[in-house]
């Protein structure tokens, strides 16, 4: 198994398309942090609380919640890519027990999204705690509340990481995968937490349970500018289960789905 | 190497919807000999490797390697070598890493990749992308990755696409001299006049279903060369 897991590594970061991560996590975590702390929520339109209360930190900080379908799309291209490229056939000739590959890209992913996550983390803690000190604001939230938020943050990118996986052994189509994964994240949930009554799926969709991990969700205040009202953000714990849950459930597709496809 | 394997294709069938891929398939293929798999482009030769590699699963039939299906075989890798298309790389990834990712999935060391680029002349693109190879450098990759494992049983469709007249050559020293070792070495072609001067023994199909199979020399016995004896088989059968 270990075998595999280096192999995939090997995979992973023997073609240029990895050196786009860190860029991206840094733009994902630190730029939009900094930038929505030197604005200040309480420009925004509407007016939404400043960093100095602990709302306004998780409203800054949950804004990296909506950068999810960068590590998604990245996890995506573990499966898709090898379609792609057609070297799904030699990956299968040289491991035909072929949920075994599966198992490793998982790893092999899940341990590169959480790289990206906690690049994505540090920078925001970074741009966080800079930017305030450049307004000359104090942050409204103690820095183990931070430190909660980004930590569950990081562990939501290594999430969407697995998802991607999933998502990508069920499609295999890399284009099509891309499309479905940047409509949903982009459009349908959005569309979904703003249909009053139909709303009150959102807090157990995948954006709805990362939204949980900060308690703060822009969504939420929009559902509320359409509709007057939007669905109670589920508790931060269970909302990471749900997320987790949502991994779990494509990871096993991952798994399970190629075992009798067969390679032509 | 393991020691050497035999081959035994029984009864193999497969159907893509409505089109009859390949029909009650039954053929041995003999270790230590170069065997050419024959027959004209769609004749369900492809289709037939991908089900002996395990990559198709076949509607009726079995296709065995030493008396194991190949997803049950140990070390199927390293057992057998296969090279099914000229086209399976990423083209980002330089020939070397692309060798390298595959060595670590078998768990051999990296020096058996230089081996195996030394053995394929392609040591001197190693460093370079794959995109940028030529259809023959692709060929070669192809095979090397295919003797990654060391493997006792070489299974390569259509090896000599891309490849220029000396590259042919050397394809022809170099299989010769891997079945002289004792393997099993089966070559999926549609150019008659190439296999001709390649193999022993001849497993011939057409639309899907066996035609003839046997030694290169029983089938050309009556001084015709190995294309008349194709033509004649297919006018008999048509």
């Amino acid at each position: 198994m270990n075998r595999l897991v280096r192999a995939e590594l090997r995979r992973l970061f023997s073609t240029p398309l990895w050196r786009w991560g860190p860029p991206v996590a840094l733009l994902s975590g630190g730029a939009l942090t900094a930038m929505a702390v030197l604005v200040g929520p309480e420009h925004f339109d509407p007016p939404m609380p400043g960093i100095g209360t602990e709302a306004g930190v998780r409203l800054v900080l949950s804004l990296i919640g909506l950068t999810v379908l960068a590590p998604a799309l990245f996890g995506a291209l573990a499966v898709t890519s090898e379609y792609r490229h057609r070297t799904i056939t030699y990956t299968f000739l040289f491991a035909p027990r072929r949920h075994r590959v599966l198992a490793a890209k998982l790893a092999a992913y899940a341990l590169a999204g959480t790289g990206y996550g906690l690049i994505v983390a540090g920078s925001a803690a970074a741009a966080l705690y800079g930017a305030a000190s450049v307004r000359g604001v104090a942050i409204g939230a103690s820095p183990e509340t931070v430190a909660g938020i980004l930590a569950s943050l990081a562990a939501a990118m290594a999430a969407y990481t697995v998802i991607g996986v999933g998502v990508g052994a069920l499609l295999r189509d890399q284009t099509a995968t891309l499309a479905v994964l940047g409509a949903y994240l982009y459009m349908v949930e959005h569309l979904l937490a703003l249909i009053p009554g139909v709303g009150a799926v959102y807090p157990f969709l995948p954006g709805g349970a990362t939204a949980a991990l900060t308690q703060a969700s822009l969504m939420g205040e929009a559902a509320v500018e359409v509709s007057g009202s939007a669905a109670h953000l589920l508790p931060p714990l269970v909302g990471a289960a749900v997320l987790l849950a949502y991994a779990l459930l494509a990871a096993a597709a991952a798994v399970l789905l190629p075992m009798r496809r067969d390679v032509t | 190497m393991h020691p050497p394997h035999r081959l035994e294709i029984r009864g193999l069938t497969k159907r893509f919807g409505k089109v009859e891929a390949v029909t009650d398939l039954t053929f041995d293929v003999e270790p230590g000999r170069v065997t050419g798999f024959l027959g004209p482009n769609g004749s369900g030769k492809t289709t037939t490797l991908r089900m002996l590699l395990g990559l198709v699963a076949p509607d009726g039939g079995t296709a065995r390697i030493g008396g194991r299906r190949y997803r049950d075989l140990p070390e199927p890798a390293r057992t057998v070598g296969a090279a099914l298309e000229a086209s399976n790389f990423h083209p980002a990834r330089t020939g070397r890493d692309h060798l390298r990712v595959y060595a670590d999935m078998l768990g051999v060391p990296t020096a058996r990749v230089e081996e195996a680029l030394a053995l394929t002349g392609i040591t001197d693109a190693a460093h370079r992308r794959a995109g940028g190879y030529s259809t023959g450098m692709r060929q070669r990759l192809n095979l090397a990755t295919a003797l990654l494992g060391d493997p006792p049983v070489l299974v390569l469709d259509e090896p000599t696409n891309g490849l220029d007249p000396e590259g042919i050559a050397w394809l022809r020293g170099l299989l010769r001299r891997l079945a002289g070792e004792g393997r099993m070495v089966l070559v999926a072609s549609h150019v008659l006049s190439e296999a001709e001067r390649l193999v022993d023994d001849v497993v011939v199909m057409r639309r899907g279903r066996l035609l003839a199979t046997g030694p290169l020399a029983a089938l050309t016995a009556d001084g015709i060369g190995l294309e008349a004896a194709f033509l004649r088989l297919t006018g008999a059968a048509a």
